[in-house]
């Protein structure tokens, strides 16, 4: 059965399989929304729980959302023309102006992805302004922000101040994670959370969408 | 007793009459140097060394970082987003520096792992090694010599997730790769040795503030078994070895001793690697190097950075085995005042 081997491709990162596969669903009348929801959310869901608890590592997370984009990309279409599709919440995310490290915002980034975000990442050395920009045109409510440095960190401070003074994105929800950054400095500079790890900030997104 | 005298002894595990201080790499930004020395900052054509060598003599450090320099990176181009001028280093690779930011990879030495089976590393027999025979003849610091392994170097010169993947996805070529980069930074290693360094710092990032990046497992497998046979050419040379990771490395402690690695280096405390609680555990086989957080020195209070310090070397001075200093380098928005604190503190905790 496709529908088994799908959540199986996920896990094991095999992603030979996976076109076929959700293809046949998909020529067998299966709702797309029902094959993201029941085979590859809760497949990346495992990933992230593996992850969490050091079963699995890095590349096994990369090629198993290798496979969800691949999944992701075929379901698109069907999605956007679907009266059962649910929304799918955006998410920017990128680190702050300044500082180059993308390890961490990509790992989120790749997370995001797998619990069925649509996620626009604008890569590193993004400045105040670009995440206003870009926050507007994809009307996204929540902003990820990155930041590995002590020095570049101060520069999330400056991000979320220019959310709460615009008049339309005051209300944006905003994730601070990088090494430097604490509870305490996600407080002291006005965001809305703060995740020390990439699970966690999967979990304090979904937090942000009440799920 | 000299800084290298006091290295040495906390090796040897015999405790000194202060712990050993110092950095790895080259230590101290210039930023930083600056500030410490104020009017004393040389500008002159050799300001490098004489700047390098007064902050050491300044704060009292003992250790001085110094490697095997290579010919001077080649501009190729100017970056399309940012406008800066794109360079190629003598790996391969090409890279570029933004505005007010770090370098960032441009092109990787490989897009396949077909082509990085034809990739071959570049000749460094002709590499210069001066710097490290230059502190050694005219100082008294102990010159730790810099270089790479085939893990941290390996994902700078082909981008991390595609390191990452093809882990998995090009396991036999990875594995060749590794030993191309352990070859070449072998040769570097004996140029090091012969120029009269003190030891050697195998700078190799495996890991996050969780974990490692990759299954331990994996590195048991494809990885070790290649830097062992690194460390034990570096240790017939008579030279101990350090090893610098990042990150939580508490899961692979083992494995790094049985490839000989003497002193391991960082010791970041918020990836719960806390240099007493391992010296506990591990202190017969392995020595240890850094704990005082650098965003300490960024964000703490001078009482702080002290009150951090004392509880250290009081709780890991004891037979040895410990050099004291921060878990990466000191970076540029280090406060200056917390520097001097933490060797201040480090020259009055006699023992």
């Amino acid at each position: 059965m496709p529908s088994d081997s799908i959540q199986q491709a996920i896990i094991m990162g095999n992603v030979a399989s996976i076109s076929a596969d959700v293809n046949q669903l998909l020529s067998e009348g299966v709702n797309s929304q029902k094959i993201l929801d029941e085979q590859l959310l809760p497949g990346m869901a495992i990933v992230g729980e593996r992850f969490k608890r050091n079963e699995m590592f890095l590349p096994q997370v990369l090629m198993s959302a290798q496979v969800m984009q691949t999944a992701i990309d075929i379901l698109k279409p069907h999605l956007s023309g679907n009266p059962e599709a649910r929304h799918r919440e955006t998410v920017i995310i990128g680190t702050v102006k300044g500082d180059m490290h993308d390890i961490g915002k990509n790992l989120v980034r790749i997370m995001l992805i797998g619990a069925g975000f649509e996620v626009i990442d604008l890569g590193v050395n993004v400045p105040a302004q670009r995440f206003l920009d870009e926050s507007l045109k994809h009307q996204a409510a929540i902003v990820c922000l990155s930041a590995l440095l002590s020095s570049t960190m101060n520069n999330m401070r400056e991000v979320v101040q220019a959310f709460r003074n615009h008049a339309d994105l005051k209300d944006t929800k905003i994730l601070i994670g990088g090494a430097p950054v604490s509870r305490e400095f996600s407080q002291n500079i006005g965001a809305d959370g703060y995740a020390p790890t990439a699970p966690a900030a999967i979990e304090q997104v979904q937090h942000f969408c009440g799920q | 007793m000299t800084g290298r005298d006091r290295v040495l002894s906390a090796l040897k595990r015999i405790e000194t009459s202060r712990v050993p201080i110092g950095e790895i790499g080259g230590g101290y930004t210039d930023v930083i140097i600056q500030a410490v020395l104020g009017d004393k900052y040389d500008l002159g054509p050799d300001a490098y060394f004489l700047n390098h060598q007064r902050i050491r003599e300044i704060l009292g450090a003992d250790i001085v970082g110094a490697r095997v320099t290579g010919p001077p990176v080649e501009m190729v181009g100017i970056h399309e987003d940012w406008g800066t001028e794109t360079f190629r280093d003598y790996w391969g690779a090409t890279h570029t520096q933004p505005p007010d930011a770090t370098v960032q990879l441009v092109e990787p030495i490989a897009n396949s792992p077909e082509e990085l089976e034809s990739w071959r590393p570049p000749d460094v027999g002709d590499f210069d090694s001066s710097q490290i025979s230059r502190w050694k003849n005219n100082t008294d610091f102990f010159v730790l010599a810099t270089l790479n392994a085939g893990f941290d170097l390996g994902y700078e010169l082909l981008g991390f997730e595609r390191f990452m993947m093809w882990t998995i996805q090009a396991r036999d070529t990875m594995k060749q790769y590794y030993e191309k980069l352990i070859e070449t930074n072998l040769t570097l290693a004996m140029m090091s040795a012969e120029a009269g360094a003190d030891a050697i710092l195998i700078a190799d990032d495996l890991a996050f503030n969780t974990g490692t990046f990759v299954d331990p497992n994996y590195l048991r497998s494809d990885y070790f078994p290649i830097l062992k046979r690194m460390v034990i050419e570096i240790k017939k040379q008579g030279l101990p070895v350090f090893f610098h990771s990042d990150g939580d490395l508490r899961n692979v402690i083992p494995d790094l001793i049985d490839c000989g690695i003497d002193v391991l280096q960082s010791c970041d405390p918020n990836a719960n690697m806390d240099i007493p609680t391992l010296k506990r555990e591990y202190g017969q086989d392995l020595a240890f190097m850094g704990n005082i957080d650098v965003d300490l020195l960024a964000n703490g209070h001078v009482v702080e950075v002290e009150n951090t310090t004392r509880n250290l070397i009081n709780d890991a001075r004891s037979e040895g085995g410990f050099i004291l200093g921060t878990s990466n380098v000191v970076a540029s928005y280090c406060q200056p005042e917390n520097l001097k604190a933490m060797y201040a503190v480090a020259h009055k905790e006699l023992k």
